[in-house]
């Protein structure tokens, strides 16, 4: 931090709490993919387990969502790079005032509402269809094509922005030389200017494969009744939750963090490969550093550590620590049920109530999570049986939360 | 060439003589540019140029920014068409025939490496386009690499090589394709001082060697003359003067070469008399005499300018053309002093070769100076540079 | 057209006639019938009944403004404050997002830009992208963890004793507002980045030398180089927030519907894809006068966007 431009300390504090609020989340998700308990948290600490990994590749949905969706952001990338190369030489080319018409055409996908453009999307695919006599069966209402169709839409504008950016960089000057010393214009285009768009094309690809395969506004449209891993997890999230997808953000974000440490050592090697002072460096003198620091050690050195932890995952049993967490549970169910009982039959001996308060939390709310999570009347039908509360931390006397359910005996039985 | 050039800093020759692939295109090739106008909506960059190049020539276009050279340029090697007339190279017209398919090479100001290939693969551009294979490209890259004597540099990037050596490869990679005629727009702009001077030396050395048509463009008089078997000088899109560097400079024909070649006191007057070329003219410093550009019959009354150079002036008392100046201030510039006086309003530079010692001379002491009458020229009233 | 033949013919000229054609064919096949004509459609089928597969294309699929008519008055010609709610709703609480957004997110374009240096902005820049390689329906599900009656905050909060019982962030909306501000955060800092980074250092510096406050500099000289920056960021954040689907549907309290997952229910619920059509138009038309006007008011031109 520099003194002399930003309030030293208390930009490294802002900066501090800042970053704390973009990691926090998902640290503590992290954490959560290892605690025992059927609800992901972290309090209170049940048994550190992996038996969360194993349910998340058990679900067949999400995998066939994930077979889905590899299908889905390859082809994008396949369509939308191309695309948006094409939009950005076209911008390139064109007069100020037509250039600033259509880059707001082409801006205005990224603009839109991903719902929206989802809608536009199987409306317009499925009118085609129809005027021109296709069956259902047709790609016209086939969810892989609408899915392609619709994300290609806004995902090539952000593939033309990294184009874009790229060829402000460029010298025209170094095509008309290549003209000059006797290349056809297409010999140019594929020898100098293709090559120098490279990186861009890399950034792109990767920019819109991620594009594709986190999408959900659009995709929750176009894949009418089909599902992709987005879609899956998002439909998983929304009925009812358990400590797999925590498992999962620990998968991804371990891939990202193996994609950004060796990313960053790439950059670092290149730079200092280009500044030409690697043979003074201590660490790009010394060949085994060297070796060390190479992007390829690095990844096999991450990947190694983390095929390392997930195989010694696989030997840890946490059974005997949950078997010691239920039968605490019960005791502790056991007593709160007595205690329940008897504060009963006190009120019983004042007023004369019709109903128990159990009962009636059951009734009000027939899932344990239904009445807190799932948004008003969307779908309220449930795939899977949401794992309850655990009551540890439930308030002794009875109320009408969203956890009422919890003190009904069948939400009691451990789920799965 | 060997020794052609001493200096300390840079391997100076190329030790190899240029060989090139076919024989068949050395015939040397004249370029036309006839009545040549290159316009861009009402605004005339390049107006009625008319001249012809001669093959194996190295002809400079001089000029200040903006004259139209770099217009000139692009539309002799193809980037654009001329509005009216036509441009020819070995008599052939080169209407329609775009850059890649001229023979013309145009080394670009930024020299325009491509900066993802190697130096040889910068070099063997040429060739690659024309479908010739890897060994044989490289083989030839190999070649002209020795020529510009940087063997060994073929697999560095471009931004490994310092800036004089880059200036070679963007020559060489011109040479690759074999033209006839290699087109230079200002290359050396980029280049330091030492480094500048020494590469024109070497660009007159590679332009004898290869025995090619050289055009090239720029704004140092100092480069145009040097380098130069014939300068253009260029003023607002016309071409004033045509003719060898020492002639540009000794006899110029316009008031704008007189005053853009060179430093040059220019005295304005009008003509009081003329006897063969001798003409007498009437100024505010009195009546001075000059020679006629170009043996010109003035009529008496007319106005004109007489130039005489700073080094032509004289200081001392009883010389001809004898005039009464005031001292102002003196310039050190190491191998000459620049004396700066100034006349019944007109200011006045006399430079002389340093020879030692200091100057001393008081701010109003008068400074008599003068010269002889033939070596001040005369010439009609016209624009100056730079005013 | 003569300026777009003009330029297919430079393209040719400097690229070749396979890049022309390239270019052509796929920005017409872009604009045409990726961006152009499914709007169209969509615009179509909003003033259509819903009819049964049968009858459409029959005499009764005639145009009709039913389904915008709807979300005016409902089916008894009274006012439908109920959906109109829920779209005003939506743009408060988008508008309320992106100005969290812009203050949490100028300070760090500003500190990236100006403070960081080498190792420290390398670190940050990373810090940035990382988390937003994370799926978003996994992000939103971290604010679930953390906001949920048995999450960490409830957990912590209740355990130190500062409330007793587990506090309904969901149904509060504190959860859903945290979660949409966190899934923008990028599309915020790195607008405003750009713009802030062309400053001179020496400009500020100057500024301070002349005795300005650390508030004045940043009001005067760091702010108005800013605002390109912070319009973009701004414009993009609010889009997509009101806009969102995933956040809404996961994080949403049960009282509160997001504009989105109105347009949502009448696709996937009530299979009446036309009124759904126009709910999309609707939303689509008053987001975007909401940011064209926003844009004329700071004096801002879409093409600044993306930058």
């Amino acid at each position: 931090m520099n003194r002399g431009t930003g309030g030293g300390g208390v930009a490294a504090g802002f900066s501090l709490l800042f970053f704390s609020f973009l990691f926090g989340p998902l640290i503590i998700m992290v954490i959560t993919a290892f605690n025992s308990s059927s609800f992901p948290r972290i309090t209170p600490w049940e048994c550190f387990t992996t038996e969360w990994f194993g349910v998340l590749f058990a679900n067949d949905r999400l995998m066939s969502g994930l077979l889905n969706s590899l299908v889905i952001a390859v082809s994008v990338v396949a369509i939308a790079v191309p695309i948006g190369l094409a939009g950005a030489l076209a911008l390139s080319e064109l007069s100020s005032r037509l250039r600033a018409v259509l880059y707001t055409v082409l801006i205005t996908p990224i603009l839109i509402p991903g719902v929206v453009l989802g809608i536009s999307t199987i409306v317009f695919w499925g009118a085609l269809g129809r005027s021109v006599g296709a069956e259902y069966g047709s790609f016209f209402f086939d969810g892989m094509f609408l899915t392609l169709a619709g994300q290609v839409t806004f995902i090539s504008a952000y593939a033309m922005l990294v184009f874009l950016a790229r060829l402000q960089r460029f010298d025209p000057i170094l095509t008309e030389a290549a003209l000059d010393l006797g290349a056809t214009p297409g010999q140019a285009f594929r020898k100098i200017l293709l090559p120098f768009l490279g990186p861009a094309i890399g950034s792109a690809a990767f920019l819109t494969f991620l594009a594709s395969f986190e999408n959900y506004n659009t995709t929750v449209f176009t894949i009418l009744s089909g599902n992709t891993f987005t879609t899956a997890l998002a439909s998983k999230v929304r009925h009812g939750t358990d400590p797999s997808l925590s498992a999962l953000a620990v998968i991804i974000i371990g891939i990202t963090l193996i994609g950004a440490i060796v990313h960053e050592a790439h950059t670092r090697r290149k730079e200092v490969l280009r500044t030409g002072i690697a043979t003074r460096s201590r660490i790009y003198g010394n060949p085994v550093l060297k070796t060390l620091v190479h992007p390829l050690t690095v990844f096999l050195i991450l990947a190694g550590i983390a095929g390392l932890a997930a195989w010694q995952g696989t030997r840890h049993d946490a059974s005997v620590c949950k078997q010691q967490i239920l039968d605490d549970k019960r005791a502790r169910q056991h007593e709160l049920l007595e205690e329940q009982r008897r504060k009963m039959q006190e009120q019983q001996k004042t007023t004369a109530p019709v109903t128990s308060p159990a009962d009636a939390a059951g009734k009000a709310n027939p899932s344990p999570f239904g009445g807190a999570f799932s948004p008003n009347g969307l779908a309220p039908g449930q795939e899977e049986p949401a794992p309850a509360a655990a009551p540890t931390d439930a308030p002794a006397t009875a109320n009408p939360s969203p956890f009422g359910g919890a003190f009904t005996p069948n939400g009691l039985k451990p789920s799965q | 060439m060997p020794g052609a050039v001493s200096s300390g800093i840079l391997p100076s020759v190329f030790p190899v003589p240029f060989s090139r692939l076919s024989e068949s295109s050395m015939a040397t090739r004249d370029i036309v540019l006839d009545h040549v106008s290159i316009r861009f909506g009402a605004y005339t960059a390049v107006d009625n140029a008319h001249l012809v190049i001669k093959g194996g020539e190295f002809f400079s276009f001089l000029g200040p920014s903006g004259c139209g050279k770099t217009t000139l340029l692009r539309c002799i090697s193809g980037f654009s068409e001329p509005t009216e007339g036509r441009v020819l190279i070995g008599g052939q017209d080169m209407k329609g025939i775009g850059p890649n398919k001229r023979p013309t090479a145009l080394i670009f100001q930024n020299l325009a490496l491509f900066p993802l290939m190697s130096v040889a693969d910068n070099i063997a551009f040429p060739l690659e386009v024309r479908g010739i294979g890897r060994k044989e490209r490289r083989k030839r890259a190999e070649e002209l690499l020795e020529m510009i004597a940087l063997p060994g540099v073929g697999d560095k990037k471009v931004h490994e090589l310092s800036g004089g050596q880059r200036q070679r490869v963007a020559i060489a990679r011109a040479l690759a394709v074999e033209p006839d005629i290699l087109l230079l727009d200002e290359p050396l702009s980029a280049l330091d001082l030492k480094l500048r001077h020494h590469m024109r030396t070497e660009l007159r050395t590679i332009q004898q060697q290869v025995g090619l048509t050289f055009i090239y463009i720029t704004h140092d008089q100092g480069e145009a003359l040097t380098m130069s078997d014939r300068v253009a000088v260029m003023n607002a899109g016309v071409i004033e003067q045509v003719d060898p560097p020492e002639t540009i400079y000794n006899r110029p024909k316009t008031s704008f070469v007189a005053s853009f070649v060179g430093q040059s006191n220019a005295i304005e007057g009008k003509v009081a008399s003329q006897s063969e070329t001798l003409v007498s003219v009437e100024t505010p410093l009195g009546r001075l005499q000059g020679r006629a550009a170009g043996g010109r019959q003035y009529k008496t009354g007319e106005d004109c300018i007489l130039f005489i150079r700073p080094e032509q002036l004289s200081l001392g008392d009883g010389l001809p053309n004898a005039i009464e100046a005031k001292w102002v201030k003196e310039e050190f510039e190491g191998n000459a002093r620049q004396m700066f006086l100034e006349a019944n309003g007109v200011p006045l530079r006399l430079s002389r070769v340093n020879l030692g010692g200091t100057a001393d001379t008081l701010s109003g002491a008068a400074m008599p100076v003068g010269f002889e009458p033939d070596q001040a020229i005369v010439l009609p009233h016209g624009v100056l540079a730079g005013a | 057209m003569q300026a777009l033949r003009t330029a297919l013919k430079e393209i040719a000229g400097k690229h070749g006639l396979g890049a022309a054609a390239f270019v052509g064919i796929a920005v017409l096949i872009w604009v045409i019938f990726l961006i152009a004509l499914p709007q169209i459609a969509m615009l179509d089928y909003s003033f259509r009944f819903n009819l049964p597969a049968s009858d459409v294309g029959g005499p009764q699929d005639v145009y009709t403004l039913e389904n915008y008519a709807y979300f005016f008055q409902g089916n008894d010609g009274t006012v439908n404050t109920l959906d109109i709610g829920i779209l005003v709703r939506t743009l408060v609480a988008a508008v309320f997002v992106t100005c969290i957004d812009i203050m949490l997110c100028y300070p760090i374009a500003f500190i990236l830009a100006h403070s960081a240096t080498g190792v420290a902005a390398r670190m940050m820049v990373i810090g940035l992208i990382v988390p937003f390689w994370v799926n978003e329906i996994l992000r939103a599900f971290a604010f679930r963890v953390l906001f949920g009656a048995t999450g960490l905050i409830n957990g912590v909060g209740m355990s130190m004793g500062l409330w007793d019982q587990p506090v309904d962030f969901i149904r509060a909306d504190v959860a859903l507002y945290s979660g949409l501000t966190y899934a923008y955060i990028l599309l915020m800092v790195f607008p405003i980045f750009n713009a802030v980074e062309a400053l001179d250092r020496n400009q500020i510096e100057a500024a301070r030398d002349m005795g300005a406050s650390w508030w004045r500099v940043h009001w005067r000289v760091v702010l108005p180089v800013a605002k390109p920056g912070i319009a973009s960021g701004a414009t993009m954040v609010f889009m997509l927030t009101a806009g969102a689907l995933a956040a809404p549907q996961i994080l949403g309290g049960p009282s509160s519907l997001w504009f989105t997952q109105l347009i949502y229910q009448w696709f996937n619920e009530s299979a009446n894809w036309q009124r759904g059509s126009a709910y999309a138009v609707i939303l689509l038309i008053v987001c975007i006068s909401f940011v064209m006007m926003l844009m004329r008011v700071f004096k801002v031109s879409i093409g600044e966007i993306g930058r």
